[in-house]
């Protein structure tokens, strides 16, 4: 396998939820590669497709959801519309994903050690032995006590429960993990604490990770890169350290306007007007105009492309695409 | 609004069981006309409780409290009721707040008639008022719209505005915005700073977001296993924080900008034995400063600096957030935009 291309690559996904009046893209035309071992951190409101990518990415999508365009190429192979026996050897031993409240997707009524040791078993030859001295293994590099392999969900903290998930995805040692929001459910402390368990993890397996989260400073310390997402679309990637120091769509600028800080001094802030759009009606032109402070005409009409004002970077609003604007237009937003 | 020694504890167990959750103990607290106090500390710290001893949802186990000198312990039949139009609470989620089967106004107008005594045309008016102060306008039209119809947004200024029917004095808002998306949240705690501005309300504000907090709040309280750790004027808590839990809060607030920290060090988050937890420090087990008298001797609240209190026995130097200083408190946040880009309302 060659080392230096990357380990995922989706060109086009577009997800449809179908209905018989007004069916969602709920994905729409996203596009995205991602390194080895690098960070990923996918941002977005509720609603905006994330978790619905997330699935795609996994091939886990059920009725009324499908993909109906796209692919997503993993270490080579094209997952979509692989035969499930395929994905069945890709799936937990090659990319695992930690879901959304995955605190409460353990079973209630087995113990921790049981669990493992089924997951493994389901995929690989294994003894029970092996299996168990391998999940107390894993429970101890998560910061969980192996003593807890005889303990049942219920008697563990919501942190540890989450720990334990992540112990699961990493069975296997997967070149790829996603993570659908794992930490939503917990307090500060504790979300930090799992967020830097999570990156000493990953330093030392070196694999990569798509983290899902709605909170941009969470991902903030801990992503290589962000990607943005509104209404189904990526409107913005970046390296995370230009993109806090610069970001350049208007959503994102929002997005880090939104929330305040207790460093610095107090200033009054307004967040975004308006709310995300009912993407059974998604509006016409560019997604975002309707909250956009800097709409111009052509985004009443036109959808945006993807421009890339910095080189590595991606946007997409007119604000980058150069030749339709005059720069002083630039000016007024910055 | 005052409370004095307010205790709460909760029988675990079987029927016989003498075991008890001490989910408050000995809570001071006291809300001043036109102030917002916000309450922060983590889940199942008691901050909940606190809020529904307040609003007499609970009954307390020890301590009064008191509403404009008068203790509510004492107030019967119409007084009760009188107590419940004026200190009204917002819940936390506003997708199971309001009645799904109902106009969302439902609530809004049966408040105006049970605790306004209006009805006709002067209920519909002063409904339509009350929707236009939280924001929610053309009023006519969010009459009639039903729960489904409305943003999270949206409900929770309904949540808002049937608070606000009631022409309550104190609203209790217990995490109001942590189940809102990131992008509408200022929006609400703009709301509350705007009622306490127009309308001479106060309010708890109950959260776990210190950072929000610090947006609208006068004081704060940080509250630790069911006590208060740290009680002082927000600006002084968090520039200078004594208590090593609310040193601990704040280093974990999420912040692109803060320094690498060891992450071997990282406390893990457990939370706190909160049954039957006898004397000492409950804070002792997690606490880095711990010496042998926490664990037998509760530390009681003192005063460490001007208003601002701690409930601890060691004297920890004054901590000083390592990127303030490396970034100087005068510089705006780098995050954050310049201010004259700033986002309207439509």
């Amino acid at each position: 396998m060659d080392v230096t291309s990357p380990i995922l690559e989706v060109k086009n996904l577009t997800v449809e939820y179908s209905a018989e009046t007004n069916s969602v893209l709920a994905v729409d035309r996203v596009s995205l590669q991602l390194g080895r071992h690098e960070f990923l951190g996918l941002v977005g409101e509720s609603g905006c497709g994330k978790s619905t990518l997330c699935f795609a990415l996994a091939q886990l999508l059920s009725p009324p959801a499908d993909v109906i365009d796209g692919e997503v190429v993993f270490n080579g192979r094209n997952l979509i519309h692989m035969r499930d026996t395929a994905l069945r050897h890709i799936r937990w031993r090659e990319l695992s994903v930690v879901m959304q409240s995955a605190m409460n997707a353990l079973n209630p009524v087995l113990n921790i050690g049981a669990q493992m040791t089924d997951a493994m078993q389901a995929h690989e030859r294994i003894s029970k032995k092996m299996a168990r001295a391998r999940g107390g293994e894993l429970l101890r590099m998560v910061g969980i006590d192996p003593i807890h392999l005889d303990s049942f969900p219920h008697q563990l903290s919501g942190g540890m429960r989450q720990r334990a998930m992540v112990a699961m995805a990493l069975v296997f040692t997967p070149e790829l993990i996603i993570m659908d929001e794992p930490t939503s459910a917990l307090d500060v402390v504790a979300q930090r604490s799992l967020m830097a368990q999570i990156k000493a993890l990953q330093r030392e397996f070196g694999f990569a990770v798509i983290f899902v989260t709605h909170d941009m400073s969470l991902v903030g310390r801990f992503s290589d890169r962000l990607a943005i997402m509104y209404a189904g679309q990526i409107v913005e990637q970046a390296a995370t350290r230009d993109l806090f120091r610069d970001p350049k769509h208007p959503y994102s600028r929002g997005l880090l306007q939104a929330f305040p800080s207790i460093y610095g001094p107090k200033q009054k802030l307004q967040g975004i007007p308006g709310r995300p759009p009912d993407l059974r009606f998604p509006p016409g032109g560019c997604r975002f105009h309707p909250r956009c402070p800097a709409v111009m005409d052509i985004c009443r009409k036109e959808e945006p492309g993807e421009y890339a004002p910095g080189g590595d970077d991606l946007v997409r609003c007119f604000l980058y695409a150069r030749e339709e604007v005059e720069h002083s237009k630039l000016h007024t937003v910055r | 609004m005052e409370a004095r020694g307010l205790t709460k504890h909760f029988r675990v167990g079987g029927l016989f069981s003498r075991r008890y959750l001490h989910a408050v103990d000995d809570v001071d607290l006291t809300i001043y006309p036109r102030e917002i106090v916000a309450l922060v500390g983590e889940s199942g710290s008691g901050k909940s409780t606190v809020a529904r001893l307040l609003a007499k949802v609970y009954q307390p186990t020890r301590g009064e409290i008191l509403y404009r000198g008068q203790p509510v312990t004492s107030l019967r039949g119409r007084q009760t009721r009188d107590y419940r139009t004026r200190v009204q609470m917002v819940f936390q989620d506003p997708y199971s707040s309001l009645n799904p089967v109902y106009p969302a106004a439902h609530g809004l107008l049966r408040a105006l008639t049970l605790h306004r005594r209006l009805r006709g045309g002067k209920r519909r008016k002063e409904a339509e008022q009350v929707l236009g102060s939280v924001g929610l306008q053309p009023a006519d039209e969010f009459l009639r719209k039903y729960p489904y119809e409305l943003s999270g947004g949206q409900r929770q200024r309904y949540g808002f505005a049937q608070a606000l029917a009631c022409g309550p004095e104190v609203i209790l808002a217990d995490e109001p915005v942590s189940m809102l998306d990131v992008s509408i949240r200022i929006g609400i705690l703009n709301l509350m700073d705007d009622l306490r501005r127009r309308e001479g309300l106060s309010f708890l504000y109950i959260t776990h977001d210190i950072a929000s907090a610090r947006y609208i709040a006068d004081r704060i309280m940080v509250m630790y296993a069911g006590q208060v750790v740290e009680t002082g004027p927000v600006e002084d808590v968090l520039a200078h924080p004594r208590h090593p839990y609310t040193q601990l809060l704040l280093s974990a607030v999420p912040d692109p900008l803060a320094p690498e920290i060891d992450e071997s060090q990282i406390d893990l988050g457990e939370p706190p034995r909160v049954v039957d937890p006898g004397e000492g420090c409950r804070f002792r087990w997690r606490c880095p400063h711990r010496i042998s008298e926490c664990d037998s001797v509760s530390p009681r609240l003192r005063i460490v600096r001007p208003d601002h209190q701690i409930a601890c026995h060691v004297d920890i130097p004054d901590w000083v957030q390592p990127h303030v200083q490396a970034r100087g408190v005068d510089e705006p946040d780098p995050g954050v935009l310049p201010a004259d880009a700033t986002f309207s309302e439509p």
